[in-house]
């Protein structure tokens, strides 16, 4: 198996035939009916069963919708028990065994992938995950939405290859694309890359541009990162604190000599050897 | 025990009763049949309200901690007891919230030995699961007592500002990384709520909260066991508000105006009434009426203040983990009535927890000493009788036992009438289209345009039955949308009042319903003995109905039309080896409602979207 599995979607030459989403359906073993949507539920047609869709615009414009398999996934990150792992290879997999259930994820996506089984007591989160047991097996080389395609809409590389690709028909029709490459720089970059004729912000929650090139995972390490020292630099300022109060307590009571906190000698006598 | 203690008991106890018919809903059928989530907002009011605002509404007890123990103001040692015992609880229905919330329950151990640390859930669950047994230890002195461990008692009082000191720690990391659980998702999170310093803001307004709650809790017990509140420990803490609230606004708004936001909370939008509401309640209004003096020392306005607080700071963790990020999403989530009963369940049997322990352990000695005077009391009431039958009624504690009893089971009862089993999903109803060239069919309407005309020269009139395989009685080329009335519900065809009508009432039973046997649909005669005029012989479909509900349209209309497309497409004849595919029906452009809508207004020109970098 190639390392770095890169999916190239060419939005231009996509014409809406759905073949992806059997093979999808197919090798997945998934069922051919969709749950009914829920009340509110975004209209982009992926559900627990369908992990790749094609959301239809005005004008002729079919995009296929995937997992971005981001390079730093913000839902691995976020993922409390790490149920959601990015591979060495590169495809984001789920395993159910660790899961709790808590949909961090699906909050954490910048682009809604991940579903739920919500009609379920024994619900598990479901995505595209690249086909890629079956790739590491050896068994398909490459995803079955891949293999489907009749029009080379969706084609499949390691990530080096398929950037390189995109610039070439970039080049070569330059008129017909917009200049850029959907997923190159987007959160850190994402191994699912888009070239399109019309602009694609719409398959994130907010306009890519808007979510910057900085990973997500970032912004919650940079605070997480500084809980230990928060929890040493609290403990110290209240243990400080207790004690200079103390002190200053326990000499206005020899002054007076009239202390009536009596009440909280024996919490107090036992916390030095306590709290250093 | 007070009339008010027994009236708030009977309702609390009538809530529980509501939360226990939907826990059994929601552990044997799903998240998905009683909540109203989805995959665009698959964190609801469980998360808002039970986790993030009980989290917050329990920071009294470390924020109590500090001042009595760290600071050592005597005078707020009347509060220490209550506010820990209001946190104890607190973290214990935040973990039984988590219980309902999460999908797989049963793994919620797993932080401990699968580790994430990047994660700020997995940080929140070691800090949770940690204070809860600070908690513990910091409460069981007021268990031990009056109990004859002594020994273990006073080691545990010495014990306490190390304890007070861990759990103050602790909570700063907990309550500030509850923020930092939002920063993943500056997409979701609406600018006036999403910063950097989400963590420190999420850290101050604990604080606030937690200040305004131990104000809210005092007033309410006092209210309730009708004893004086301690008036200068609440104008105390109503001038500590005070200045946690002020530092609190001065914060938020410095952050906004230092990112360039300020100039958002002037626009006109959902999100900035929403703001401007939830800083009006959380802090303003209270700020203000703890400033005034004879507020302070007024224990209604003391209340009035302190409630409007914790239900402002509630409503904030409410806006940032769900209200203010529809904005984003575009998602209609309105929590299900069932969410309301397990959030408020929740609640109140902890209530009824905490009025337990307020009964039988020195919390506040007023109360468990007047208790126990009450006890006594009973001791010389005279039993009283039945006057008919001579049973006995009961004394006044086992009488209100009873009534709490039936109380929680009617309640049990009318939760499981009501509450729904089978799994919430939107009505999707199919627009009706009869006869003519084209019939848009499909939800939103015109996902499929059928050329209705064309297959009948195609395939001649008297082919109609291939697709109508039933006609209602009396009518010729029902339309689908009659039967298939929703997109992917199933819906009930029978309508066994117009039968037993049309049939002549009751005496007619036996025309379905064989004698000697039970009447149930299972033994009723098929429908197609009476009704054979009016299905369509020729149709395979029509041999199939059996079921007296009729599948969703979109499984309908694949069942009916693809079979008939495969069929066709094999034939090598017509040279369309692609017309069972999806496109050949699902054609582009399938214009979206919502963009029709955006189309109309914008003049009706279906250029592609603006070109971007």
């Amino acid at each position: 198996m190639i390392t770095d599995p890169c999916i190239l979607n060419d939005v231009t030459r996509c014409i809406g035939c759905e073949e992806c989403v059997a093979a999808c359906k197919r090798i997945n073993g998934l069922p051919e009916e969709d749950p009914p949507p829920r009340v509110g539920q975004s209209k982009d047609g992926l559900s627990s069963t369908r992990w790749t869709s094609i959301l239809r615009r005005t004008g002729g414009v079919n995009v296929r919708k995937q997992c971005r398999h981001c390079l730093e996934p913000a839902c691995v990150s976020v993922c409390p028990v790490g149920a959601l792992k990015k591979t060495p290879e590169g495809p984001v997999v789920y395993d159910k065994s660790v899961c709790m259930g808590c949909r961090y994820c699906m909050m954490g996506c910048p682009y809604g992938i991940p579903h739920y089984e919500w009609n379920t007591v024994n619900p598990s989160i479901r995505k595209c995950i690249l086909c890629h047991e079956k790739l590491k097996s050896g068994e398909i080389d490459r995803p079955a939405c891949v293999t489907a395609c009749p029009k080379e809409a969706t084609v499949f590389g390691s990530r080096d290859e398929m950037l390189a690709e995109a610039r070439r028909r970039l080049e070569a029709e330059p008129g017909t694309y917009l200049q850029h490459i959907w997923g190159e720089h987007e959160v850190g970059g994402t191994s699912v890359l888009y070239i399109s004729h019309v602009d694609l912000g719409f398959l994130a929650w907010q306009d890519p541009k808007f979510l910057g090139v900085e990973p997500l995972p970032e912004r919650t390490w940079s605070a997480l990162k500084k809980v230990p020292f928060e929890f040493v630099g609290m403990a110290t300022f209240m243990t400080a604190a207790w004690w200079i109060i103390d002190r200053r307590m326990r000499l206005q009571g020899e002054e007076g000599a009239g202390g009536d906190r009596d009440h909280d000698e024996p919490g107090g006598s036992a916390d030095e050897g306590g709290e250093q | 025990m007070t009339r008010r203690v027994q009236i708030t008991k009977g309702i609390l106890w009538f809530i529980s009763g509501l939360a226990a018919a939907v826990t059994i809903v929601r552990f044997t059928r799903g998240l998905g049949t009683t909540t109203a989530l989805s995959d665009t907002t698959p964190w609801g009011l469980w998360v808002g309200f039970d986790v993030m605002g009980g989290v917050a509404l329990a920071a009294g007890g470390f924020v109590i901690g500090a001042i009595a123990h760290v600071f050592q103001r005597e005078r707020y040692h009347h509060a220490v007891r209550p506010a820990i015992l209001t946190a104890l609880l607190g973290y214990a229905a935040v973990a039984v919230g988590l219980i309902y919330d999460l999908g797989l329950p049963w793994n919620i151990w797993h932080p401990l030995i699968f580790w994430n640390p990047h994660s700020p859930l997995f940080e929140v669950a070691w800090c949770v699961m940690t204070y809860l047994g600070i908690l513990f230890l910091e409460f069981l002195p007021v268990f031990l007592e009056r109990t004859r461990f002594q020994a273990l008692y006073r080691t545990l009082l010495r014990l306490q500002l190390p304890l007070i000191i861990l759990g103050i720690s602790v909570s700063t990391l907990h309550q500030s990384s509850l923020g930092t659980l939002l920063l993943i998702m500056p997409f979701r999170l609406h600018p006036l709520w999403y910063t950097p310093h989400l963590p420190e803001l999420f850290f101050v307004s604990a604080i606030c909260l937690g200040l305004v709650m131990v104000i809210f809790e005092s007033s309410v017990t006092a209210w309730l066991y009708e004893r004086e509140p301690h008036t200068d420990m609440l104008a105390g803490l109503s001038r500590f508000a005070a200045g946690a609230l002020a530092f609190y606004l001065a914060f938020r708004f410095f952050d906004l105006w230092h990112h360039g936001k300020l100039g958002l909370a002037f626009e006109n939008t959902f999100e900035v009434r929403l703001f401007w509401f939830e800083i009006a309640i959380s802090a303003v209004i209270p700020l203000v009426l703890f400033l005034i003096p004879r507020v302070r020392r007024s224990h209604t306005g003391v209340f009035i203040a302190a409630a409007l607080g914790v239900m402002g700071f509630l409503l904030n963790r409410i806006d940032a983990s769900g209200l203010a990020q529809v904005w984003a999403t575009g998602a209609d989530y309105f929590p299900e009535w069932t969410e309301f009963v397990v959030s408020f369940g929740i609640v109140s049997f902890f209530a009824l927890i905490y009025l337990f322990i307020q009964e039988h352990f020195p919390v506040e000695k007023e109360i468990v000493d007047e208790e126990e005077r009450w006890l006594q009391r009973q001791l010389f009431v005279l039993p009283r009788f039945d006057r008919g039958s001579q049973v006995w009624l009961g004394d006044a504690t086992f009488a209100s036992r009873r009534v709490y009893s039936a109380l929680f089971v009617v309640a049990l009862v009318v939760g499981l009438a009501l509450t729904p089993w089978q799994p919430l999903v939107k009505a999707s109803p199919v627009q009706r289209a009869r006869g003519g060239e084209m019939l848009r069919v499909g939800y939103p309407l015109g996902t499929v345009m059928f050329p209705h005309g064309e297959h009948i020269t195609r395939l001649g009139k008297e082919a109609c039955g291939t697709c109508h395989h039933l006609h209602k009685p009396g009518d010729v080329g029902t339309p689908c949308s009659e039967c298939h009335a929703d997109l992917y519900l199933d819906t009930t065809i029978f309508d066994h009042v117009r039968h037993v009508a049309v049939l002549e009432g009751n005496a007619s039973c036996a025309k379905c319903h064989p004698e000697g046997q039970p009447k149930v649909r299972a033994t009723a005669r098929k429908c197609s003995s009476c009704h054979e005029k009016d299905m369509m012989a020729a149709n395979t479909v029509a041999t199939r109905f059996e079921s007296l509900a009729a599948p969703g349209l979109r499984r309908a209309a694949h069942g009916i039309c693809i079979e008939c497309h495969r069929r066709e497409a094999a034939n090598p004849e017509w040279k369309k080896p692609d017309l069972f595919r999806c496109a050949t029906c699902h054609k582009t452009p399938v214009p979206h409602v919502q963009e029709l809508r955006l189309l109309r207004a914008e003049g009706g020109e279906t250029a592609p979207v603006a070109a971007g970098s």
